[in-house]
């Protein structure tokens, strides 16, 4: 670690860029004498160095007793980080703000430290968790810079102008145009496998769109192939009122129920169905206090699909091997 | 405290690089608040201050950072280095203006509040131009917004509530007194972790975790209470408590996004028929019923086997509504 620091400090130093016969000469007796090992130890730590973050250029001589060999030193516009006069309430505020978050790889903290800021004493009250992905940095770079997005997804190579970055439901999704398809797609963030690579800084114009209208909110929206369709839907009980207030009461056509005659509450909702896996799974949710009652298509496709749970589990056997 | 991982030398240079300017700017400041600050023991803070006073560059050896600790006291003498710290690097920059989004999207926070401030000073320093420069969407809130913002405030103010509860296992809503501790969103869903007194509010009653959008309504009862000092669980751990009831399943790829929606124990090899095998947690036999009824054909029970009937009669169950 001191000859890391030592190394650091020297090429902060220096007013010229440095070759590592000089460095080594510079840092003397810290670096092994022969030529390879000396070349392994300095590749390391500078290695190391980036890996904290650190910029160090890089330039080949061209000319002279030392041409063909490279030369390092750091550039402190590029190294040191740009005063952002946060006043204590805003250093407050990012401090609070990290120790409501859970899920990072802590890196938050160790970017609050660069700004000047402590860890928070107490923990808070309300906690967001949020997933990690490690292509996610580099992705928002994309997006900043308007650089294309390089990456493998599901079988092929992409090549993504990037729009934006979207959290919902506990998943990040990148959209973007996929020069590919020549159209703006969603792609899930913890599906990227591969590395992600940038393309050139200003690569494309990003357009005016709202990416909500690429990524709906509600993924019962989220259009496959079919048209845009609302399905009707009968909530029994104390479940009709959970209903209503997700789905917000302009969706309610009728309801009932609490009279003597009729004592449990209901409600007939229309909920949009354009996704249908998406719809079936939140009618099924609900358990026997829904029921799905136009349109018939619509019926009639969760009813095959609850028949077929049954046939499955009947031809499966019910009876555990072994038995009679 | 827990043990950790060993520190690597560029762990502990970059923790130096943000704890030095720090000490620059305070001259003087006792190690036991070094230490918290950087979250460190303090035998670590002074072993890292003391090699790096041993640091330093022809002519100047041993002169590259004046400092030294007295009678716990950390004292810095006049700067050369290490003024500023890191810039910020693009893990750093992610985490921090994730974590500052989405507090801005917790109940309580003013956008045009320190904390809207310091994102945007943020932003500027990252090179980024107004909120779609930063290029991210983060809807942690989903749902019910009034209702979560009723829940933080009773948290916060340690205020005992009352709530009707809809309990899905035994489909019925039920009266629990609460005192309300710690309020997380995880997967796009929120909950409130409360000890729970039940109807009897002398008793203090067991810690358990109710999620946000099955409270039907919400009362504060008018009294306080005092936090009592018990340590709560990491938000989103519990699926994978010890002694929870395990499952294995085996899945179609249709199905196979649970593996990545819900934490697994153990996800096998495909099999030739295109099945993979599947371990997972169950912490509630109603959640796995309805999830086995999304499902449908594309999973199937593996142990426990009388698990089928389970599901069988639970798709029974919706089709009589359909009088089918």
């Amino acid at each position: 670690m001191e000859r890391l620091t030592n190394l650091l400090a020297l090429l902060l130093e220096t007013r010229s860029p440095l070759t590592l016969v000089q460095i080594a000469g510079e840092l003397a007796g810290m670096y092994p004498d022969g030529a390879s090992a000396r070349r392994a130890a300095f590749e390391r730590d500078k290695a190391g160095l980036r890996s904290i973050g650190v910029p160090i250029e890089t330039e080949m001589v061209l000319a002279g007793s030392d041409a063909g060999t490279s030369r390092y030193w750091i550039d402190r516009g590029r190294y040191e980080l740009a005063n952002l006069d946060l006043s204590p309430e805003e250093q407050r505020a990012l401090q609070v703000a990290v120790a409501a978050t859970r899920g990072g790889s802590g890196s938050a903290q160790d970017g609050l430290w660069k700004l000047g800021v402590g860890v928070a004493e107490a923990s808070s009250a309300v906690i967001a968790r949020l997933p990690s992905s490690p292509a996610l940095a580099i992705l928002r770079e994309a997006v900043s810079e308007r650089a294309t997005a390089h990456f493998h997804y599901r079988d092929r190579e992409r090549v993504v102008e990037p729009y934006g970055l979207v959290l919902q439901d506990g998943f990040w999704y990148l959209i973007g145009l996929d020069r590919g398809h020549g159209e703006p797609r969603t792609f899930r963030v913890d599906r990227i496998r591969s590395e992600v690579t940038l393309g050139d800084a200003s690569g494309f114009e990003r357009p005016d769109v709202d990416l909500r209208t690429i990524l709906p909110r509600d993924p019962k929206q989220m259009r496959i192939d079919e048209a845009a369709v609302d399905a009707v839907v009968r909530v029994r009980g104390a479940r009709s009122v959970l209903v209503e207030r997700d789905l917000g009461t302009q969706r309610v056509l009728v309801s009932g129920g609490g009279t003597e005659a009729d004592p449990q509450r209901w409600i007939e909702v229309s909920v949009p169905c354009e996704n249908r896996e998406a719809f079936r799974s939140w009618v099924i949710g609900l358990g026997s206090d829904a029921e799905v009652l136009s349109p018939p298509e619509v019926r009639a496709d969760l009813i095959r699909w609850l028949e077929s749970i049954c046939e499955a589990s009947a031809a499966q056997g019910d009876v555990p091997q072994g038995a009679i | 405290m827990a043990r950790r991982p060993r520190r690597t030398a560029e762990d502990r240079l970059a923790r130096l690089l943000v704890m030095l300017p720090w000490l620059m700017e305070q001259e003087s400041v006792p190690l036991s608040e070094v230490a918290s600050r950087f979250d460190l023991d303090e035998s670590e803070v002074a072993a890292d201050l003391e090699l790096v006073s041993m640091c330093g560059l022809p002519p100047y050896v041993d002169e590259l950072i004046d400092v030294f600790i007295d009678e716990g006291m950390v004292f810095v003498g006049v700067p050369r280095l290490f003024t500023r710290p890191l810039r910020l690097n693009s893990m750093e920059a992610f985490e921090l203006l994730v974590a500052a989004q989405s507090a801005m999207e917790l109940p309580g926070a003013d956008p045009d509040g320190p904390l809207g401030r310091g994102l945007g000073k943020l932003a500027a320093a990252l090179g980024v131009d107004g909120p779609a420069g930063i290029g991210m969407d983060v809807d942690i809130l989903g749902g019910s917004h009034v209702l979560v913002e009723q829940v933080v405030a009773a948290t916060e103010g340690a205020q005992m509530i009352e709530i009707q509860y809809w309990n899905p296992n035994r489909e019925e809503v039920s009266l629990r007194r609460l005192r309300p501790l710690q309020v997380f969103a995880d997967r796009g869903n929120w909950y409130l972790v409360a000890i729970d007194s039940g109807p009897d509010s002398e008793s203090l009653g067991e810690l358990r975790t109710f999620r946000v959008d099955r409270i039907l309504e919400m009362t504060t009862t008018g009294e306080t209470f005092e936090r009592p000092e018990i340590e709560l669980p990491e938000p989103g751990r519990w699926f994978t408590q010890e002694g929870i009831p395990q499952v294995k399943l085996r899945l179609r790829p249709g199905a196979m996004w649970i593996t990545e929606r819900y934490p697994m124990l153990e996800v096998g090899e495909r099999d030739s028929q295109g099945w993979v095998p599947v371990t997972l947690a169950v912490v509630s036999s109603d959640w796995l019923e309805r999830l086995l009824l999304r499902l449908g054909p594309d999973a199937e029970v593996v142990v426990p086997l009388d698990l089928r009937a389970v599901i069988r009669s639970a798709a029974l169950k919706i089709l009589k509504v359909y009088g089918s």
